[in-house]
């Protein structure tokens, strides 16, 4: 455990020397701001207009406002997070840091989730700053408490499937430049797969559900935690940590 | 404390290092010597768990680096060809980092982190980004961090490189200071460098072992007969006949003549000294003794003659 938390705190802390942390964090700040606020507004005028024309007093923030801002997130965190895994690996084994990790007395999955929880403390920190607006909101209207809750759980758990591929990808090139647009692409094709769902036939449409990372969220968003998707996120997590560890060690065979 | 057998690795096709075997004991400075691409640092990265051999096994402070890697790997210090470096950690965050990583508890880390930067002399580089450091001060920082968890083995790849002749020295000291305790391989290109800190030396050249001994032996073994430089001020008359009727020469060849002086090589035969009788014979003619020494054959000449030689395979040594 210590190893991990000694290869955490490294990998968190190199993040924050390399300009990438600060674009990233400082790059989402703003997009989500953005959301945030034409979330805001359209909420604004609509709860304007249903007032207005005696649609039955104001709107619920929690299904017009948070909702949709949370799906929304879910995919900016796809756009970012390759950002964030794509040096892990990358970078170790072009600089040759990596030899030094790999003869020093620690097992692969050490090495492993000490940089997944590296990547996941940098996410954190992202979801942190985005978390300052929603208190707004707290400050404006009464939204519910819970369904924030459960949302960032739901983000968090969803950023960990996106990390534990990234690792993947990561742990294959010695260029972060390749890992990071692997990752992207593969992540692009697991958002994208399940707009084709609805065309489908009933079992390619399963399949394609079950493939959609971001398609679990969905519950999460609505303040729902329900066991099936937490069981989803957390093998998804744990496989893809678990190919990265092999990765590792068949690149040892291979030489 | 080291015992490779059979040790074979290949690259796909490539055969980087072919059916090594040798021991290492404990306190000994084991030499690797080989040309570029001889497979030094292949097999140094067998022996330290960073890639499996093909075939063959390798010991590491009584664990077999396969079967029991975490504990061997414990043992051991390791100095890559490259320092591993992180460019953005100060030099003390680094060896903090490190010492970690090797279990170290951690009340003694920040000692051991102390000692091991007075010993590589990297304390005034302390607080300096390992990025910002010269190329001699990365090859120190990677020393000092081979040798912080104190390993009872310590394999180091090219530990002189990049350094300045003064560091040379102190790195030499260093690592000769270290054997004793620890057993030391060490590869390097520069010969002198091995027979000053090496008690053995391993000459690998195409992935396999040409010769082990001492540098000593080797540059004895090497010389089937003893050569003498002599230089004869004989006022232009031919010493050959003279020297040649010396009891025990066997051949003497002209090296250099000018005005009056001449050289030559005198080979004699194995454990007689000539000397003696070679001096008195010509002062006895009359002429000046200029210059008489032996002739040793370099470790560098041996050095090439190993490892240019045609089929160079075999343990065995060629005679000259
Ligand atoms: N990762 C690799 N993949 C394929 N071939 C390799 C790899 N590493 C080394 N080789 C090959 O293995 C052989 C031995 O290389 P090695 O690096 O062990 O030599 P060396 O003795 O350390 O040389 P040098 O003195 O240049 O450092 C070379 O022919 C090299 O091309
Ligand atoms: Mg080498």
């Amino acid at each position: 455990m210590r190893n991990v938390l000694a290869i955490a705190r490294r990998e968190l802390r190199s993040s924050f020397a390399s300009p990438v942390a600060y674009v990233a964090v400082g790059l989402f700040a703003l997009v989500f701001g953005y959301f945030f606020y034409a979330t805001l507004v359209f909420f604004a005028e609509r709860s304007l207009q249903a007032t207005q024309f005696g649609m039955g007093g104001p709107m619920n923030v929690n299904q017009m406002m948070i909702r949709p801002l949370m799906l929304n997130v879910s995919v900016i965190v796809l756009f970012f997070l390759p950002m964030l895994t794509m040096r892990a690996f990358a970078e170790e084994k072009r600089s040759g840091t990596f030899e030094l990790l790999l003869t020093r007395p620690l097992t692969d999955w050490q090495i492993v989730t000490g940089k997944f929880l590296g990547a996941m403390a940098m996410y954190s920190l992202m979801l942190l700053v985005s978390l300052v607006s929603i208190l707004l909101l707290f400050l404006l209207g009464n939204p519910e408490w819970r369904q924030v809750a459960t949302s960032y759980l739901g983000l968090l758990l969803m950023g960990g499937c996106f990390v534990a591929l990234g690792l993947f990808f990561s742990s294959l090139t010695r260029s972060q430049l390749v890992a990071g647009v692997l990752t992207f692409s593969a992540l692009l094709l697991l958002w994208v797969i399940n707009w084709t769902a609805d065309s489908a036939g009933p079992v390619m449409r399963a399949v394609v559900q079950a493939l959609s990372i971001t398609d679990h969220f969905d519950d999460f968003s609505r303040g729902v935690v329900d066991t099936r998707h937490l069981v989803y996120y957390l093998s998804f997590i744990g496989f893809g940590l678990f190919l990265t560890a092999r990765a590792i060690d068949s690149e040892r065979w291979k030489g | 404390m080291i015992d490779v057998q059979h040790l074979t690795k290949r690259y796909g096709r490539v055969t980087a290092v072919d059916d090594v075997s040798f021991r290492v004991e404990k306190g000994e400075i084991l030499g690797f010597l080989g040309p570029n691409g001889a497979g030094k640092t292949t097999t140094m990265r067998v022996l330290t768990g960073y890639m499996p051999p093909t075939e063959g096994r390798a010991l590491v402070a009584g664990h077999d680096i396969l079967e029991a890697p975490l504990e061997a790997k414990r043992r051991t210090g390791y100095l890559p060809e490259t320092p591993p470096l992180y460019p953005e950690m100060t030099v003390r965050d680094y060896l903090m980092f490190v010492a970690t990583i090797n279990g170290l508890a951690s009340a003694e880390r920040r000692r051991r982190v102390e000692t091991a930067m007075e010993r590589t002399r990297v304390a005034d580089m302390a607080s300096r980004h390992c990025g910002k450091l010269s190329k001699g001060y990365r090859q120190r920082v990677g020393l000092a961090q081979a040798i912080l968890h104190n390993p009872d083995v310590l394999i180091l790849d090219e530990p002189t490189a990049g350094l300045d002749p003064k560091q040379i020295h102190e790195t030499r000291d260093l690592i000769k200071s270290l054997g004793g305790d620890h057993t030391v391989i060490l590869s390097t290109h520069i010969l002198p460098e091995v027979a000053q800190t090496c008690s053995r030396v391993v000459i690998i050249n195409k992935g396999r072992v040409v010769a082990i001994d001492t540098p000593e032996n080797l540059t004895a073994r090497l010389r089937g007969a003893e050569t003498m430089f002599v230089q004869v001020d004989s006022a232009g008359a031919d010493a050959t006949p003279v020297i040649a009727a010396v009891p025990g020469v066997t051949g003497v060849t002209i090296a250099a003549r000018r005005d009056e002086q001449a050289s030559y090589e005198v080979a004699s035969e194995r454990g007689h000294d000539i000397r003696r009788q070679l001096a008195a014979a010509i002062v006895t003619q009359g002429w000046g003794l200029l210059e008489l020494r032996p002739l040793r054959m370099s470790l560098e000449e041996i050095f090439l003659q190993l490892t240019t030689e045609e089929n160079a395979g075999g343990a065995e040594v060629p005679r000259a």
